[in-house]
């Protein structure tokens, strides 16, 4: 026993013996790779699972409408088109911070480096990546039927026409994007209109094949059919193809059997408005529209924007629009007239008001001018009347087409103001910008038709050059 | 598990083995046995190397200090020891031979490096440390040991991001290495790493902490550190691997000592105010060039909206903003006790500390801090076990205002109304303006426990093989939350409390770490071969929930979420990012004369797509030490020590977000009918990996006359490729970027040059001065196809990657008295990017210090300079336009006025001259925005008395005075040359302290 021990002493005591040890504890210190192996994070989903269920490919859809509502395009905040372009044209004026990029809108002194410009067109791209990685996303599932993806994917491509649409309208040529792949979306050059409007007659006509006649959720905050008819009838008439124009509006107008014309201008904007085509719904309960809070004013001097004095001028007395849409805030010295379409500036028990993106008024309008163009003057003056009877005024005095395609664009004025622009596309679209704005913005170039390219976005891919002109 | 290791093995097994058989092993040899106990003052010293000179033959002594050596008569036996003096001994007659080491206090040897796995002498170290000892700490009133870093070490560059307490700094060792990966350096505090990543979210913190920095780092009180080395080169990083790129700091904490228990009490109180102000207009400067610029305007009448002119506003009225909102006096008090105490078996420490520092905004805003800090170390008596325990716990709690009023300081004109009206509230001047004090009603808080923790257990298992693990524990708490109660606004407006809102910050980040690690020393030929090998497993999980909760019944209640009728929760994010490695060091130490040091890591993170986890790093550093030899020795003996040493190898950069290589939607949190919405989270890419830096040094150290001037030169190398970057992409892809490996090179090269001279060393007086100097240099090397990448606005092959590309101002045209710019492209219009080609580097030309320590007696002075040439932001940078309603610094005084001025400022405009307009905001973005800010900083001075014993039986007891950033000599005109743009610049501080210790 007491040899044993020896002998083992001796052992552990060689310094071969030793480092023989040394080098199999180095062995065992070895790991092994599984050990890298994270689990998968429990904060999101895989791009294959959200398609794989109708629930998950609906909130990937819901994500476009909120950010649509909040931040981009047609929201009512500042970085929408309701306060961007209105003050870009003879709409508003502005109150707020000179620092604040609205600013340089309001006085036309945009540059390519004005973070509102980059956002109008970064967050609609964002958007658009949205729509074509749910079209993407949709055509490969296979857990899902043709049935359940065929509302979805007309959706989506409603959104990524409407989104496009509106990107031409402020930027001239622009990249029409239609896949997610990046090498691809990060090298496109602009196309021109003829190449954008062959694009967005695909993906409306297919939108409007997809799409059910009714809408999807009740309310109507989730395009249907009609909505991308709509969009397309608007299309048209900025395409000045008049004839197209007429038809597609008339088979909302006159054959959906869902809308109905609405007398009272205070239902308009309410959430129940049966007029209402497409409308955006507030993130939550109580909770009532964005432009409210823009365009509200509850203390004087106003806080951001206000009605442009000479806008508020120019209706017609006895205009019921100018009394219920126009609010107005005095303290004994100064007025300042504020667009009152939407009231609830509050919480409200329940939400009182839906943001109004398509609604009948605006289609009545559009055959009106489709009309007019091909010279239908019965036709043009019926629609037209709809509109200036429900604002208590006398049927038009115009008879000619020149005269009613005026009359209507000033109709257009009083009836559309400070909705996502619609005031600036009409004068970009007939020409009268300069001849409008020239004597009343000191900082108008004939130029400023068109916003710059995002001076970022030049300098990313060189393809888009060259910049618009003036810039 | 599956066996997939073994291959890491192949290489220093069979070099093991090769080794171990060829090698004849000293016991072995005939000659008799020499044998005897090493001691020192306090008794056996074990772990003495013991080399017979001349000969393989090498052993160490044992832990009751015994050895054995085989040694003829005619050979001298060397005994080696860091920190001691090295004796060489004829052996003779006699087996015995006992022998007593002497501490060696002068000797570079003394100083014993922590090099993070492995511990070195400072004169055999191969590789490029800098370090700062507790004598430099403690002399300095800051709350963050980073701050107490700056200036003082060569080729480390600290920036303070914000005066405002409990904000972060930027640190850059050599250089920025990655175009958009992180370049911050790994911190180790007491072995465990530690994420100095701030918890804070952008949405809360980011009014009032620049850059939402919440620094981690906060919660190390600096008067527990006992030392902080940083590592720069390949030689010294190596062994971290993938996470070594950017340097890698080692913080080490204080211990316990042998002896007597003893308890020292510190207490420090102190002011604090802001360095330097702008140079304002005045009213009637103001108003002036309000009037000028309505007059150029074409004005006749003043409009509505001019309240500062119109007659709303008075126009007799003058505040000094500055003064008023961030001139405030911030007081600061730190105490401090701290137990220690052993016996030769165990020795423990324990300090206990509060500090705690107001603001310098007006109202009741402050930050407090409570640190706890525990070290126990303990051995065996036989010395084989070895056991050592730190931990570190805080918990502070910042209070600060909802938003930093630096801007507004600056931004409100001179006669904008009186905050207060007759009764004492906030005056509104019936809404013409947004009282700056509103934004007090609300407040930003956030409170934040964090332990480190670290366990390490050592066991000598036979003479020469040590083996050890250390386990390690990080916990960090922030809770944060900013409220936005309804009294922020203009009261006219009618706002109730149910428009208040609160947006809270709760995160929670905890690690572990667990690294085993065997060492080996074995005497070979007339040297030392020690190999060191372990491995590491890391864990770190991440949980961070971010919520918002508005329209409350009452403000009282703003702070009960369950009160708001409406919440949201912005991001509830859980990471999970693992990390394994081996790593490993070879060093060979050849007669003391020439080292060769191999390190090596194999590395894995789970940041990276399954087929890009793992790469290896490994570095040589080399050291001769030429002056023990004797053609130096004979020729040169005014040179007291020389080294020449040199390495060459790579580390890498994980410091990218997690799961970028996955596809996936996260939520938003957003309901749109019900359906909370998803959205894509990013582009992604399951091919990206490390990114990788290869390092190159070569150094000089020398000293002259016994070590009383030392001089060090650097010259370092280093190019980082395979550049791990979020590639910016265009708008049209629907992301800004997308993350991947980017084929290009950045060279970081330089010089750093370290000089200490014990100018005077009398019993009486004592007077030392060092100086430091950098000179880094940055380039980008490579970018094959730059001209067509998403990058060429941003770099220049050949210039730094620190470089803005901007408008070049050719100065203000004498005719139409507006900016002119160049024209780079001819096309007649000013604009981006064509016309930004101007180039201007931000990174610093040099920078250093210089101190000097006098002590007379009792009496000690340090006195540490700050300096720094690099070029910043002025405040025309992204300014508002001269002549709008904001206030604006002297320099615009020299505008044009009428036609044939030559002026440096454009003619004022009230906003409404179209092309003032434009032609200013391109100044903003032009080199007129960017000024010389070259400064020169008494950063620290401390003046310390210590007690003659006589007065206090058996205390000891000092008094001090410290003050940091005390005056700032420098001709930049943007205020402070170190402030962040809208920021709080960093404040002075001036204290003063007593410590006691009986």
């Amino acid at each position: 026993m007491k040899r044993l021990q020896l002998i083992r002493n001796r052992l552990l005591n060689t310094p071969k013996i030793q480092f023989v040890g040394f080098v199999i504890l180095l062995v065992l210190l070895g790991g092994c790779e599984d050990f890298l192996e994270v689990e998968f994070p429990e904060d999101r989903l895989t791009g294959t699972v959200v398609f794989n269920n109708e629930a998950t490919a609906n909130a990937a859809l819901a994500d476009i409408y909120n950010k649509l509502r909040d931040n981009t395009l047609l929201t009512g905040t500042n970085q929408g088109l309701s306060v961007l372009m209105g003050l870009y044209s003879d709409e508003l004026d502005y109150y707020g911070s000179p620092g604040n990029a609205a600013y340089n809108f309001y006085n036309h002194t945009v540059i390519p480096s004005n973070s509102a410009v980059a956002s109008l067109w970064n967050d609609s791209y964002n958007v658009i990546y949205s729509a074509n990685a749910i079209i993407e996303g949709l055509e490969k599932s296979k857990e899902l039927t043709q049935e359940q993806k065929e509302p979805l994917l007309g959706e989506a491509l409603f959104l990524r026409a409407m989104v496009h649409f509106h990107l031409y309208t402020l930027f001239g040529d622009i990249p029409y994007i239609t896949t997610t792949d990046y090498k691809v979306n990060s090298a496109v050059h602009r196309m021109d209109w003829d190449r954008v409007y062959s694009l967005l007659l695909d993906d409306l006509s297919n939108a409007k094949n997809f799409l059910p006649d009714s809408y999807p959720y009740g309310e109507r905050i989730r395009p249907n059919r009609y909505v991308a008819a709509t969009l397309l009838s608007k299309v048209y008439l900025y395409a000045e193809e008049w004839g197209k124009a007429e038809t597609e509006s008339s088979t909302i107008l006159d054959g959906s059997g869902i809308y109905v014309w609405e007398e009272n201008l205070d239902l308009v904007f309410q959430k129940e408005s049966s007029t209402a085509i497409w409308q955006l719904k507030p993130s939550t309960a109580g909770s009532n529209t964005l432009e409210a809070q823009s365009f509200v004013v509850l203390s004087l001097p106003p806080s951001n924007v206000a009605l442009s004095n000479g806008f508020v001028g120019s209706f017609e007395p006895n205009d019921l629009r100018r009394e219920k849409w126009i609010g107005e805030l005095s303290d004994g010295i100064e007025t300042v007239y504020f667009p009152n379409k939407y009231k609830e500036v509050d919480f409200t028990g329940e939400t009182l008001e839906y943001a109004v993106v398509f609604r009948l008024a605006e289609l009545y309008l559009i055959r009106a001018e489709a009309r007019a163009q091909q010279s239908s003057i019965l036709g043009a003056v019926q629609d037209l009347n709809k509109i200036r009877s429900r604002a208590g005024l006398s049927g038009t005095t115009a008879d000619s087409k020149e005269a009613l395609l005026d009359a209507v664009l000033e109709e257009r004025k009083h009836e559309l103001f400070t909705e996502q622009g619609q005031r600036w596309f009409d004068l970009k679209r007939t020409n009268s910008a300069t001849t409008v704005l020239g004597p009343i913005k000191p900082g108008w170039k004939a130029t400023d038709i068109l916003l710059p390219i995002p001076e970022n976005e030049l300098s990313l891919n060189p393809n888009l050059q060259p910049q618009n002109p003036g810039y | 598990m599956k066996n997939k290791y073994r291959g890491y093995y192949v290489l220093p097994l069979s070099f093991a083995l090769f080794w171990a058989l060829s090698t004849p092993l000293t016991s072995q040899n005939g000659s008799p046995p020499l044998s005897g106990i090493v001691s020192d003052a306090k008794g056996p010293l074990g772990g003495v190397n013991i080399i017979v000179k001349n000969s393989a033959r090498g052993t160490q002594s044992d832990l009751d200090g015994h050895y054995e050596i085989a040694a003829q008569r005619s050979d001298t036996v060397v005994f080696s020891y860091l920190g001691y003096k090295t004796q060489e001994i004829a052996v003779g007659r006699g087996s015995i031979l006992n022998i007593t080491m002497q501490p060696d206090a002068t000797a570079l040897d003394a100083v014993v490096i922590n090099a993070g796995y492995y511990k070195v002498s400072d004169k055999e170290k191969t590789g490029s440390i800098s370090r700062i000892t507790a004598k430099e700490i403690e002399n300095q009133p800051v709350q963050n040991p980073l701050a107490a870093m700056q200036g003082r070490m060569p080729g480390i560059h600290i920036t303070q991001n914000s005066g405002v307490p409990g904000s972060g700094f930027e640190v850059r060792i050599r250089g920025k290495n990655s175009i958009a990966a992180g370049n911050n350096p790994l911190y180790v505090v007491d072995g465990v790493p530690y994420t100095i990543n701030t918890l804070g979210a952008t949405t809360v913190a980011s009014s009032i902490i620049a850059l939402s920095d919440i620094n981690p780092l906060n919660s190390l009180d600096p008067n527990n550190i006992e030392s902080i080395e940083v590592l720069k080169d390949a030689d010294a990083t190596a062994i971290y691997g993938s996470r070594g790129a950017n340097g890698v700091v080692l913080i080490t904490t204080k211990s316990g000592k042998n002896g007597d228990t003893k308890l020292t009490v510190r207490a420090l109180s102190g002011l604090a105010s802001i360095t330097r102000k702008l140079d304002l207009l005045n009213t009637e400067q103001y108003l002036a060039m309000r009037r000028e610029a309505f007059a150029n305007d074409g004005y006749t009448e003043y409009p509505v909206t001019a309240y500062d002119l119109n007659g709303t506003w008075q126009t007799n009225r003058y505040t000094d903003w500055q003064e008023e909102l961030i001139g405030g006096t911030a007081y600061t008090n730190n105490v401090q006790a701290t137990l220690t105490g052993g016996n030769a078996q165990t020795s423990f420490l324990l300090s206990g500390g509060y500090y705690k520092e107001t603001t310098v905004f007006p109202g009741d805003f402050k930050y407090g801090k409570g640190t706890v800090h525990a070290k126990m170390d303990h051995s065996s008596p036989n010395e084989k076990l070895k056991v050592s325990f730190s931990a570190n716990y805080a918990a502070d709690k910042n209070e600060l205002p909802g938003a930093d009023l630096s801007l507004q300081a600056k931004n409100l004109p001179p006669n904008a109304p009186a905050l207060y009206d007759s009764e004492g509230n906030l005056n509104w001047e019936n809404g013409t303006w947004e009282n700056p004090l509103a934004i007090l009603n609300g407040e930003y808080t956030n409170s934040t426990n964090s332990l480190i923790a670290n366990t390490v257990l050592s066991y000598k298992l036979f003479e020469r093989l040590q083996l050890q693990t250390s386990l390690g524990y990080t916990d960090n708490r922030l809770e944060e939350d900013r409220t936005s109660p309804n009294t922020i606004y203009n009261p006219d407006w009618g706002l109730d409390s149910g428009f208040s809102s609160i947006y809270l910050n709760s995160a929670h980040r905890s690690s572990w770490i667990v690294e085993p690690q065997i060492n080996w020393e074995q005497p070979l030929g007339q040297g030392l071969l020690k190999i060191l090998a372990g491995a590491t497993f890391q864990q770190q999980t991440a949980d961070i929930l971010t919520k918002f909760g508005s329209g409350f019944p009452s403000n009282n209640l703003i702070h009960n979420l369950g009160a708001a009728s409406y919440i949201l929760a912005f991001a509830d994010r859980h990471t999970d990012y693992r990390y394994e490695a081996i790593y490993g060091r070879v060093n060979y130490n050849w007669k003391e004369k020439y080292i060769l040091n191999l390190t090596g890591r194999h590395d894995g993170s789970s940041r990276f797509g399954p087929d890009n986890r793992f790469a290896n790093f490994a570095a040589v550093g080399v050291a001769w030490l030429y002056s023990d030899e004797p053609f130096v020795k004979n020729n040169l003996p005014f040179l007291s020590f020389g080294k020449l040493r040199g390495s060459y190898g790579s580390s890498g950069n994980d410091q990218i977000g997690d799961y970028g290589y996955l596809d996936t939607y996260s939520t938003t949190g957003v309901p749109y009918n019900g359906n909370i919405g998803i959205s894509p989270t990013q582009l992604y890419n399951p091919n990206y990996g490390w990114e990788i830096n290869e390092k190159f040094e070569i150094g000089l150290e020398t000293a002259f006359f016994k070590n009383r001037l030392q001089l060090n030169a650097n010259y370092y190398d280093n190019r980082s490729s395979n550049q791990l970057t979020g590639i910016p992409l265009p708008g049209t892809t629907g992301f800004g970027n997308i993350q991947a490996n980017l084929n290009a090179t950045v060279q970081n090269y330089g010089w750093e040059f370290s000089l200490v001279s014990n100018n005077l060393n009398s019993e009486v007086f004592k007077w030392t001065t060092s100086f430091n100097i950098s000179l880094p240099k940055n380039k980008l090397l490579e970018f094959p196809n730059l001209e067509q990448s998403t990058y060429r606005n941003s770099y220049v092959i050949g210039e730094p990657i620190t470089i803005r590309k901007v408008y070049h101002v050719l100065g203000v045209n004498p005719e139409t008295g507006i900016f002119e710019f160049e024209d780079y492209n001819n096309d007649g219009v000013i604009s981006a990017p064509d016309d930004k080609q101007m180039v201007v580097d931000m990174a610093p030309k040099y920078y250093g210090g210089l101190e000097n320590v006098l002590s007379y007696k009792n009496l000690r002075l340090d006195i540490f300079f700050q300096f720094n040439k690099q070029k910043a932001s002025n405040n025309f940078f992204y300014g508002n336009t001269p002549g709008t309603m904001a206030n604006q610094t002297t320099e615009v005084l020299d505008r044009w006025q009428q036609p044939g001025d030559e002026a440096t400022m454009q003619m004022f405009t009230s906003g409404d001259n179209p092309e003032a307009v434009l032609a200013f905001s391109h100044y903003g973005e032009s080199d007129g925005s960017i000024s010389d800010a070259p400064f020169v900083r008494l950063k620290n001075v401390a003046l310390t008395y210590t007690l003659p014993e006589s007065v206090l039986k058996g205390m000891d007891c000092r008094v001090y005075m410290q003050g940091q950033n005390v005056f700032t000599i420098t001709k930049f005109n943007g205020g402070d040359p170190e402030r962040v743009s809208g920021f709080l610049p960093p404040l002075r501080q001036v204290a003063m302290g007593v410590e006691l210790s009986l």
